[in-house]
Parts: structure tokens; sequence; C-alpha cells
């Protein structure tokens, strides 16, 4: 709302390059603008895969056979020696030189409901106002990587839209574009009964309108609206790109037909399009009784295509620019229930980072020899989203938010970025 | 009388008209102060039509008739800006449309505690359509407690929440964002004290709603309050304590009762028993009472801004000698007028809309590339609300009866969701539906304030393509496209949908451009017409209250 520095004849510039999913509202909100807009250049994008529920770090990157917590399956050789994974991930073991997993990450919160929003927005300090998640911060920070696509769509089952709740105190314009089952909100189609051509000479009126009006107006929100329009007609014309149709039917093999094999192909394909940032939602990880057979289930769904997209992005050399992160709010518990479930846990489990300044092959992390507890250093969220921000080239400490007057760090000011995992 | 004292008495009388007020009123003070600053062209004033579509937006929530513009047009009477003005305020329209304001500003389209939104609503508007007085209004919220006829006034205090109503009550009735004061003195408004905050905090640390046992119904109630409220900021050591205090003024301090006089009222009917001392009663009369500067000040700055787009002080919660105000003696004298004037909100609405700066062009005078702002040299444009937007499409279109449209019984509920991700192939038909979908689309984030213009994405989207615009821009009953369909001449044509849609006539260029459109699709004459509409829709002129 509120910035010293808010160069009034850059107002336009920036707004275009923010890509509109804003507005003018918010613009001017960031103390390092220079710092955003040089990132701008170097194209860096984020896919976020989140298993919403928890998946076991046991049943995946963190197989301790040997274990008083072992569940029934076995742990098998990954691409690097030494290190091995769940049999129930056997594509990601191939690839396991191309990417970095982190075994010592320790988060606090038990809670599905307070645990999400917590580790999305990487627990920054509280001062007292709603922090975006991720996927609002990055867009807000960076903007869009392509100006003719939103910074922010989110793939996940069930309904789409708009959906803004994640923006926080970015407001409504940060939010995220929602494809329902990887499908595009509804208002992205022109409805049947307009032709291509009938929808051209109807804008060629609202444009003329527009222009007499800012004859007599001229000022800068009249540009920000039409660019709004621009904004929805380039993206109307990109239709293609949510369209399952235009998929090639090997891909769909190799990355597989459930929904999350889907939804993490058409991120492939929003990232090859410019989307700066993709999140992808899976559900019902959250595994209290049958956890062996669910997890024998599950896990598969995320190994495929994790490792497809990896492979894909490294094939094409996108890997150097775009991250890959799949994480849930936590991991499961080491003790087995009586329903044969693991339980919350978030001392002790793991997740996995690919591409743009991660290492390649980093196993990092040291726990006890039962995987129950962390041995040495452990990572929170707020040194997840260092890292994430460092890579990005966002610099975590010297870039801040500016709300209604206010500098907010944009990460936990006593949080660091987890080198080991950095290039 | 001579033929040039006629002249003069015919001069005069014009002149009056023209700025129907004496030199001394309220609107010639605010023109003398705004024009005091302005150093640079005025616009011109603003044209009827421009005024009439302005002040029944702001007025209504909506935008004029075509037969209400060419009857304005045409009045010749010169006292027609003010006759409509106080036309506006004394009907139904004022009150739901204010309801909506003032509901948006005082909540932030959150939804709070065990109050139905309608019971609000409707409480909102039987204040509204009698003689509101601000003060009155607020004082009966902060001291709510859910009895009686009043019972819907205890929306604001929403769950309860201590720290939301701290926050709450510093931000929209102080003009103070105190937020960070909670932890520690403001990091960069010196005067915003941890103090500030713990202040108006003791006068809520005893507020609770309690269930009553045989109704099943919550109350608001206050615990017995016996100490002041200790407070720490998270930088020093230092302990403080502070009692109910207002900024800048007398901390209140907490009687101390004999043993078994603490209470008024002994616990009845289920709820607890009602103290002697009850600090949030004091916090609603001594908050809004006429004494009180920064409350009067805040208030007459929040309805300045929601009629002239822009606060005089601005952004409005942001009170503090860095940020001084654009004409503070002009804050002063509505302060004091409002005060004067017993809070009276229509009769402030009046004054400032009575005012030449209220009514000025938003048109650049010549020469001049853009506006600024707190100068307040043209009138500056304000997006249309959602509810605003909704009512004014409906209102072009021709299809005002969606207004009263309700879910036909047995109907389940409207899948909004499914609407928006296109699973739902359904058209919403209750209003209340209709009304979701378009304060999702337009609106703000619960809990952050609408009070600026943001285009976006989604919005163009949904102009474009929502099937409920297109459904509305096809010829049914008397709208507007089964209007246009039925004249022959283009010119015709032209001036009902420039009337309908801008609330003004079209000027010569857009009369030739429909004529054109209209040749140019003669096979497809009925979605001409919607084209011709849809554009003007979607122009930023329709968008804007300009």
């Amino acid at each position: 709302m509120s910035s010293p520095c808010q160069p009034h004849e850059h107002a336009l510039s920036r707004r275009r390059m923010l890509g509109m999913l804003g507005g003018t509202a918010g613009f001017g909100s960031l103390l390092q603008p220079a710092i955003a807009r040089e990132v701008v250049k170097q194209n860096k994008q984020v896919c976020l895969i989140w298993l919403d529920g928890g998946m076991s770090q046991y049943e995946s990157w963190h197989p301790l056979p040997e274990s008083q917590f072992a569940g029934p399956f076995r742990s098998i050789k990954t691409s690097i020696p030494g290190v091995h994974f769940s049999e129930l991930m056997p594509h990601s073991a191939k690839i396991a030189h191309k990417i970095s997993v982190i075994r010592s990450m320790s988060t606090k919160d038990p809670n599905h409901s307070t645990g999400v929003p917590r580790m999305q927005r990487g627990d920054p300090v509280n001062r007292g106002v709603d922090y975006p998640y991720l996927g609002s911060a990055v867009a807000k920070l960076l903007g869009p990587a392509n100006p003719e696509l939103p910074p922010y769509i989110w793939i996940k089952p069930g309904n789409g839209g708009f959906i803004h709740r994640e923006a926080g105190f970015l407001g409504a314009q940060y939010g995220a574009l929602a494809l329902g089952d990887g499908q595009a909100p509804i208002h992205i189609h022109r409805p049947d009964a307009i032709s291509a051509q009938h929808d051209e000479a109807r804008h060629a009126l609202r444009k003329k309108a527009n222009e007499r009006f800012k004859a007599y107006r001229g000022a800068a929100e009249i540009d920000a609206y039409e660019t709004s329009y621009e904004m929805a007609q380039q993206l109307m014309a990109r239709k293609d790109i949510f369209d399952d149709g235009k998929l090639n039917p090997r891909d769909r093999e190799r990355y597989g037909t459930h929904p999350l094999g889907r939804h993490i192909l058409r991120a492939r394909g929003l990232l090859e399009a410019g989307v700066r940032f993709v999140k992808v939602n899976s559900y019902h990880w959250d595994t209290h009784g049958d956890n062996f057979n669910m997890s024998q289930r599950l896990v598969p769904q995320i190994d495929r295509p994790f490792a497809a997209l990896v492979n894909d992005l490294d094939e094409s050399g996108m890997l150097e620019n775009v991250l890959v992160v799949v994480m849930s709010e936590f991991g499961r518990t080491p003790v087995i229930n009586s329903r044969l479930g693991r339980d919350h846990w978030p001392d002790c489990w793991s997740l996995a980072l690919a591409g743009c300044g991660i290492k390649r092959g980093a196993m990092v992390g040291a726990t006890s020899k039962d995987g129950a507890w962390v041995e040495g250093t452990g990572y929170d969220v707020g040194d997840l989203f260092h890292t994430i921000f460092t890579v990005l080239g966002i610099h975590p400490r010297r870039t801040n938010y500016r709300h209604q007057g206010q500098k907010l760090a944009i990460a936990h000011d006593e949080c660091r970025p987890i080198e080991e995992v950095m290039l | 009388m001579g033929r040039q004292a006629l002249l003069f008495c015919a001069l005069a009388g014009f002149a009056l008209a023209v700025l129907p007020c004496h030199a001394d009123s309220l609107p010639a003070a605010i023109d003398k102060f705004i024009t005091a600053k302005a150093s640079g062209t005025l616009a011109e004033r603003s044209d009827d039509a421009e005024f009439l579509r302005r002040v029944t937006l702001d007025f209504t929530g909506t935008i004029p008739t075509p037969e209400e513009v060419r009857a304005f047009l045409s009045d010749n009477s010169a006292q027609k800006r003010a006759a409509l003005i106080d036309k506006h305020l004394a009907g139904d329209s004022f009150a739901r449309h204010w309801a909506d304001r003032l509901s948006v500003m005082l909540l932030e389209r959150r939804v709070l505690g065990k109050v139905p939104e309608e019971d609000w609503r409707i409480y909102l508007q039987r204040t509204l359509r009698g003689q509101p007085r601000w003060n009155l209004m607020v004082r009966e919220m902060i001291a709510a407690t859910g009895k009686g006829e009043v019972r819907p006034a205890m929306k604001f205090l929403g769950n309860g929440d201590q720290h939301r109503l701290t926050e709450d009550i510093a931000r929209l009735f102080l003009g103070r964002d105190l937020k960070c004061a909670r932890c520690h003195d403001h990091p960069s408004v010196d005067e915003w004290k941890q103090a500030h905050y713990w202040g108006l905090f003791a006068y809520l640390q005893q507020t609770k709603p309690a269930t009553h046992q045989g109704e099943k119904k919550v109350y608001f109630v206050e615990g017995l309050a016996t100490k002041k409220i200790d407070f720490q900021s998270v930088f020093t050591e230092e302990k403080k304590e502070t009692g109910p205090k207002l900024p800048g003024r007398q901390e209140v301090a907490i009687p101390k009762f004999e043993k078994g006089q603490e209470y008024e009222h002994p616990a009845s009917d289920g709820l607890p028993a009602v103290p002697r001392f009850r600090p949030r009663e004091l916090l609603a009369a001594d908050l809004s009472s006429s004494e009180h500067g920064a409350f009067l000040r805040n208030s007459v700055n929040r309805f300045w801004f929601l009629l002239m787009g822009r606060g005089l002080l601005h952004p409005l919660d942001q009170t503090h000698s860095e940020n001084p105000p654009s004409h503070p003696q002009l804050l002063d004298l509505l302060q004091r007028e409002f005060a004067d004037h017993n809070c009276d909100l229509k009769w402030l609405l009046r004054q400032i809309a009575l005012s030449e700066s209220y009514q000025r062009s938003s048109r650049l005078p010549e020469g001049v590339k853009e506006r600024e702002p707190k100068r307040y040299r043209t009138a500056h444009p304000k997006g249309l609300t959602p509810e605003q937007l909704l009512h004014a499409i409906l209102r072009a279109t021709g299809n005002d009866r969606v207004l009263i449209q309700v879910q036909p019984p047995g109907a389940g509920k409207f899948d909004r969701r499914g609407y928006f991700s296109g699973t739902n192939k359904n058209l919403p038909h209750a209003y209340d539906d209709i009304r979701a979908i378009f304060v999702e689309t337009f609106g703000q984030l619960a809990g952050v304030a609408e009070d600026d213009f943001a285009p976006g994405l989604n919005k163009a989207l949904f102009l474009m393509n929502d099937r409920l615009i297109l459904h509305w821009l096809e010829p049914r009953d008397a709208n507007l496209i089964a209007r246009l369909r039925k004249l022959d001449s283009p010119d015709a044509v032209a001036e009902e949908l420039y009337l309908s849609v801008l609330s003004r006539v079209p000027t010569s260029e857009e009369r030739s451009e429909v004529s054109e459109y209209l040749a140019q699709f003669t096979d497809r004459r009925d979605t001409a017409l919607g084209d011709l509409a849809w554009a003007l829709l979607s122009s930023i002129e329709f968008r804007l209250n300009h």
C-alpha cells in the first residue's frame, strides 16, 4: 500500500512485468525491485509437489530395513553407491544422482490444519500478518517468467478457479490460477456461441471505447485495465497448454495415468510454457491405518512421474533453472500403531529437491539408527525457505516485503540456507 | 425595478443556483480549502450525466435507468442536483447500498460469529433508513451483548477474539494500524506505542461469548476485571502494565469493590454474573464520544474517502505525524462540524456531495497529463465494488429481476466452486449465489480492505466468458437487447444503448460506430447488439465510478 519508493514513471512497466494476475494494489510493495528484475532474466522456475497428509519416509526416501521400525518393504540400491531408497521407488532410485534428499527435516507442527500453512508459508517470525504461501511469494518476488502466463498455477484434484487465499497479505492478485484435476477454469474457454471472428470484433469495440475514455483521463489504471484483458486473451490463446489431447501418449505412460502422474505431466508442460511456479497437490497420504498397503499403492504414484519429470527437465536442459521440490507437512512415526499405520512425525523426516542450484546426488542428514531422531543438525522449514529463495536468486535476508509501511522479512530471520544441498 | 436590477437579480439567482450554498456553508468551505491547495488548473464541473451516474452509484449502489438519465438531462430546475442527492438519501436503495459499504468496511468480508449475514444486513439497513448517527452505531456495535432487537449489532464482535477486536478498533475507528504494537513499539511509527495496543486491549480483555443454557444462544458478556494488564516488549526485559486506556486519553481506573459487591446481577438464565465494572461498555461510550477527536477525525476521513476516492489522510489507517493529511484545516473543520451535527451520517455525505469538489469532472483539464489525487483537481475515479458492478450490470442489461430471485424450493445448494471449474453446468438463479460469484471474482481476500481499483486477469476472463453475462445479453422479456432489437434506426439503438449502459448520450463518433457495426453484421443482428452492449460493459468507463 505504501512504499518509500514508488517512482510513478515505472508504474506501468512494472505492472506489466508483474503480469497482471495482479493489479495496481501491492505493486511497489517490494523493497528490492532491482533484484527481482535481475532475476526475471534468469528464468528460474519452481515445481512444488505437495503430498498432503505426510508421506512415510520409511517407505520412500529413507528405508531402514534393519531398524526396529522397518516395514515390510526392502530397500534397493540407487544410482549412488551406498545410498538406498525403498523398493517402492525404483524409478527415483535410478536418478538419485540427479537429486538431493534431506533426511534430517525436523519441523515443529504435528497437525495438518496448522502444519500445512506453516510449511507452505515457511514459518517466518510472526509479525501479525498472514504470510503468503510459497507460490504466491515467488509470484510476487519474481513476477511471471513468461509475461503471457500467470506466475502461479496450482494443479489439484477437485475444483479449480482463481483461488486467492494463499496470497495472504500480498492481496488477491497474487493468488493461484487453480486447475481442478489439471483442467483450466471454465472462464478460460470462450463460450461456443462466440466465434473467433465474433470475439475479435467485440474486443475491437471494447478497445475503441477504452481509447476514447483514456483520451480525456489518461491515467495508469486505464492501461492496467487494458493489460488485464490482453493477459486474458494471451492466456486463452495458450489454452493448448491445458489440453490433454495434446499430450504425447508415450509421456502419459511414462508419468502414469493416475491423477498425480497426469498432473505432474501437466506441470511439465506449464513449466515448458514458462509458468513461474507450479504447485501439484496430491491428497490422502495420511496413513494412520494400513500404512503399508497404502504406501504400496501411493508411493509408486510419486516415484514414477517425479523421476520422469527430473529426467525430462534434465534432458531438455531446463533442470538448470527449474527447482523441483517433493514434500509434505511432516513425515510419519517410526512406531507402527495398532492399526498398522504410522502417525504424524515432524521430528525427523525426508524430502527431495532437484535442479536450479541444488546439488546432484547429495544425501543430507544423519539420523539415529532407527531413523527416529536427527543426529547433528536438523532443518526446519525456515531453512528450507532460505535455501529455496537463495537458489532462485532471491536474497533471503536482503529482500523484504513492504506491507502498509512495515518491512517484513521474506523468510524466518534466524534460519539459514542449507549449504549441503546447494551447488 | 429597472432592467439592470432585474438582470442582476437573474444573474445572482443563477449563481446561487449553480453554487447552492452561501459563502460560509460547509460545501463552500470544502471548496475553499481544496481550491487553495490545488496549485494547478481545476477540472470543469461535471456535466449532468457524469454527476447523475456518480451520485447514483455512490448513494444507491447502481447506475441510473435510461429514463432517469433522460429525465435528469431534460430537467431545467436549477436545484436539480441537490434535489437528486436528497431523493437518494431518503430512498431504500441508500440503506441497501450503504449497508453493503459499511459491512465491507467493518468486517472486510470475513465470516464472523453467530449472527446470520442476513440479520446483520437487515439491522444495518434499518438504521440507515432513518437518521443514522455514526457514533451511536459504533457504540451499539462495540457495547453489544446480543440482547433485544439490536442483537445483530454484535456481529462486529465476531467470535470475541480480543486481539482482532483491538486491531480492528484501532484501525477502523482510530485510523491507526497498531498490529505491530502488540509485541513492541511500532518499528517505523514512533508515536505508536505498545502501550496503545494494550490500553485498548485492556478494555476488551474480559469480553467473551457465553452460551445461554436454556436458549442455546450465544451472548457477549464481560468477566470481572480486577487488575491492570501486564505486557512486555519482545525487545526488552522491562515489564509494563496498563489499565483500559484510549491513545492520548485518561486511563480508566479499575474500581475495587468489597467482596460480594463486585456484581450488579448474579448469574442467571444460564449466563454468568454481570460485573459492576464493564470496561467494554465504557470503551463503546468513550471511543464514540463527540469529545473524542481521533474517532471523529478518522470517521470523517473514511466517509470522505468513500465519496472522494482518496482520504484527506491517506492511507486511511496511517494516522501519525509522518503521514500528515493533505488538507489539515479541512479535516479539522469536517471533524468539528460532524460533531456539531451529532455525527449525522446522511448530513455529512450530503455536505460533501453538494461541494463543487465532489461534483468536479474526472476529465483532466486541457494540457494536464496525469491526475494528482491528493490535490483533488479532478474527481478521482473509483473502482466499482463487486456489488456495485453486479447491480450496474443488471441495471444496464435490463435484468433487474435477478435482484429478487431466490433459490427455488427444494433446489440444493448451488455448487459455486464447480461453477468456476466447469463441473457445474447450471447457471445460478438466486441473487445471493450470483452476488457470491461476483464477490469472489471482484472482491478482496477476507480481512483485506477493498480500497483500491485492482484490475486482474481473472476479472477480465470472467467478463469475457462468463455464461451469466452472455445470458443477460440475450433478448428476453423487456431487457436491454429485447428493447434494442425493436428499434429500427441505428441512431435510436446507439442512444438507448449508451443511456442504458454508460448513462450518457453517445457522441457522433459513437453513433457512427454503432451504425457501422450493425451494418457489418446484419446476418446476426441480435448478437451484434449483444456485442455492442458487452463492449461497453467491459469498458473501463463502465468499470469505474468516474
